[in-house]
């Protein structure tokens, strides 16, 4: 067979060819991406956009984890206080139920649990962020205040909001106050108000169950404190679990798109080497005729 | 016959013979480069023989005359493979510019769903904030324009490819009528005895360029003219006849091909670069289209439930937040964000009170959950990178594959019919000899003369 005299053509396009590697190699360096359109790897371009997405939403989840936890927090705070108070509050009371405490003496505890109480009231109404802790869903208005007879009015509602921390986990950001103060059974406000009208013309009876009311309450309060403590357990636990999953997800994107810098590196000394023993080749071989001999 | 006239006859033929082959290495020479160029050769026959008495002496040589050395067949699967790999570069061509509408990462559409979905999330932590309520309407619009921009993106490539056909039928209605007159040479000369392979290697070369823009169908007759027909059969060269194809406008304001009697045969134009533009703009454009379409009309008609399910900020049921048109074809590139949509009218609340995010889970599990079209929206974007992804790789994987066979077909065929120098330099030189062999016993037989005509004449 006849040889092909015209290689020229072969070399051109060989050198595009090695030029074009040159040029892919350069870019991965450059970029650290293996993929750069989606043409270089629809699989992976699809599973970036997957990936990219869950990172976003994993970045939300994060910040309304952060946002729920100091809410939490917050109200974890203000429960920890009611604690406090309805502690000092009891101690009062069995005081005052002693039969030997003075009438005066009474009157004196009975000044302090009705500090208490407005203490109480105070934590209620307690905000973040301009949020009323503890009014449910209501918002704009101060969760208690005062009917003018010694009581408290609730003015917000039932409702309990959720927030997604997770795809498929909500965290109750909320206890509704009526629902922590205002318990039947078990009234925070109401029992001290109870405990305060007994220390001021109450039997020691009165003020013994007035006391056991306000230990009720004590106790119904530290449970929905616990419910607060399990958000932030919860909420914690969450924020690690995004942030580890983060850390994979990123990992997930290297490895989709990215490139090793040692791999590019390589990748761009082989089309080097190749480049130039391309070049030298066509430069050794062009410009060879048999006029080059017969000139001589 | 016989003798020294004889001798010298044959000495004269020589040389006309070698200078022949001359003029031909040439001319080879010359058109080295030439694009489309078959190398000639120079045929020359051995003269009849000549009777003197019991022996017979040669006849000197005949110039026979000249051909084109080219196979016709080799040319004709370069053709067919040339009309094929220009149909993929196109096609690669102008899917290159679509896939950039589709990043997988950057500001995208992707990216768009992420953050009007995280605002939406936002709300939860604190649903009557006005500058998180203002972030949701923000990505919201984002969200459509980008449904437009990607629309109006496609549509655009439409319009541009439709200009390519309008040139692309210009080009193969120009190189039909000049194939028609060259075979209307051709047949002149033939007639005239001519040499025609400077008019084959013309219309070889035409041939060539006109599979580059459409894929042809190319016969063969006895008398060595050509008639060509587009793929379905259309007529495009019939001798020295010429069939122009005209275009038309369709109602999507969309060129079509028609051919010389009024037909459309878009559609059956299938190879070349006219071929791969047509390909893309009626088949993979309008595809992602739809799907584009319908993402934007299903997502938007899921966001208007869910807001329904729940109250503004105001206490009232939720509005549309989204508008769309009726039809799912042309949702992308009208949605938008209502216009009697403020940041209250988010419906963030399922209770009616405006510190509720009761309904912001409604909200948000249109992120999460399948729409009408069987997936989530960012996977349904997903999907639309990976199909854009694959018809661009996919038409520069067959660009590659026959690339590569067709070089292989451009080195047998250059093998076959390519000018080689160090070919033609060894010729020159044996003609130089041949002609100088030639003309020595020219001046041998004229001393011959003389010396013959010396002794008469002494």
């Amino acid at each position: 067979m006849r040889f092909n005299p015209t290689f020229s053509t072969t070399i051109t396009a060989d050198i595009q060819q090695s030029e074009q590697a040159l040029q892919t190699a350069l870019q991965q360096v450059s970029t650290g991406k293996r993929v750069n359109l989606p043409s270089d790897d629809p699989t992976a371009s699809a599973a970036l956009v997957q990936n990219l997405t869950q990172y976003a939403n994993d970045d939300q989840y994060t910040a309304n984890a952060d946002s729920a936890l100091s809410q939490a927090q917050a109200a974890d705070q203000a429960l920890s206080q009611t604690v406090t108070l309805l502690n000092q509050a009891i101690s009062l009371g069995t005081e005052g139920a002693n039969s030997t405490t003075s009438a005066s003496q009474r009157q004196e505890d009975a000044t302090q649990v009705q500090g208490i109480l407005a203490s109480v009231a105070n934590q209620a109404n307690a905000t973040f962020s301009g949020i009323s802790l503890f009014g449910g869903t209501a918002n704009g208005t101060v969760a208690f205040t005062s009917n003018g007879s010694g009581g408290y009015t609730y003015n917000g509602n039932s409702d309990v909001n959720y927030v997604a921390v997770g795809a498929t986990l909500n965290v109750q950001t909320n206890v509704p106050g009526n629902q922590i103060f205002q318990q039947s059974g078990a009234s925070a406000l109401g029992s001290l108000q109870q405990l305060a009208t007994a220390l001021t013309s109450g039997t020691s009876a009165q003020i013994g169950a007035a006391t056991t009311a306000v230990t009720s309450a004590l106790n119904y309060v530290s449970q929905q404190h616990a419910i607060y403590g399990n958000t932030i357990n919860q909420l914690t636990a969450q924020q690690t679990y995004l942030s580890q999953d983060q850390v994979t997800l990123t990992s997930q994107q290297q490895s989709l798109v990215g490139i090793t810098t040692a791999t590019a590196a390589e990748n761009l000394a082989q089309a080097e080497t190749q480049n130039s023993a391309t070049l030298e080749a066509a430069a050794k071989v062009l410009p060879t005729t048999l006029l080059s001999y017969l000139q001589n | 016959m016989g003798g020294l006239n004889a001798s010298l006859s044959v000495a004269s033929q020589g040389l006309q013979a070698q200078e022949a082959a001359i003029s031909v290495t040439t001319n080879n020479i010359a058109n080295a480069n030439t694009p489309g160029y078959s190398r000639e050769i120079v045929n020359l026959s051995e003269g009849v023989a000549v009777g003197q008495g019991d022996t017979a002496l040669g006849g000197g040589v005949t110039l026979q005359g000249f051909s084109s050395v080219r196979d016709q067949l080799l040319a004709l699967r370069i053709q067919q493979q040339t009309s094929q790999q220009s149909s993929a570069d196109a096609q690669t061509s102008a899917l290159n510019e679509v896939q950039n509408l589709f990043p997988s990462s950057g500001s995208g559409l992707g990216t768009d769903f992420s953050a009007f979905f995280s605002s939406i999330s936002a709300l939860s932590a604190n649903p009557a904030n006005a500058a998180t309520r203002q972030s949701v309407l923000s990505s919201a619009q984002n969200l459509a324009s980008e449904f437009n921009s990607i629309s109006n993106g496609l549509s655009s490539q439409q319009t541009s490819l439709s200009q390519q056909v309008t040139s692309s039928v210009a080009q193969i209605n120009q190189l039909s009528s000049q194939i028609a007159t060259l075979n209307n040479q051709l047949t002149q000369l033939t007639a005239q005895g001519e040499n025609v392979g400077t008019i084959q290697d013309q219309i070889q070369q035409d041939e060539l360029s006109l599979s580059q823009l459409t894929n042809i169908s190319i016969t063969h007759t006895n008398s060595g003219i050509d008639s060509i027909t587009t793929g379905n059969g259309t007529s495009l060269v019939l001798g020295n006849q010429s069939f122009a194809l005209h275009t038309t406008t369709d109602s999507n304001g969309l060129t079509q091909v028609a051919d010389s009697s009024g037909n459309t045969i878009t559609a059956s134009i299938t190879g070349g670069s006219l071929g791969g533009v047509i390909q893309t703009r009626d088949t993979d454009l309008p595809s992602l289209q739809t799907q584009l379409d319908t993402l934007a009309h299903q997502f938007a008609t899921a966001i208007n439930s869910a807001q329904a399910q729940g109250y503004n900020q105001n206490g009232t049921a939720g509005t549309a937040l989204f508008t769309i048109p009726s039809t799912v074809s042309g949702s992308a590139a009208l949605i938008s964000v209502s216009s009697s949509v403020t940041t209250a009218s988010i419906a963030a609340s399922s209770d009616g009170s405006s510190g509720s995010n009761g309904n912001v889970a409604n909200l948000s599990a249109v992120a999460t959950t399948a729409l009408a079209l069987g997936s989530t929206p960012s996977n349904a974007y997903a999907s639309l990178v990976d199909q854009v992804g694959n018809y661009a790789a996919n038409a520069t994987a067959e660009s590659t594959a026959i690339g590569t066979s067709l070089a292989q077909l451009n080195q047998q065929q250059s093998s076959e019919s390519g000018v080689s120098i160090d070919q033609e330099s060894t010729n020159l030189i044996q003609y130089q000899q041949a002609y100088e062999a030639a003309a020595k016993v020219i001046s041998t037989i004229s001393t011959l003369f003389t010396a013959t005509l010396s002794i008469v004449g002494g």
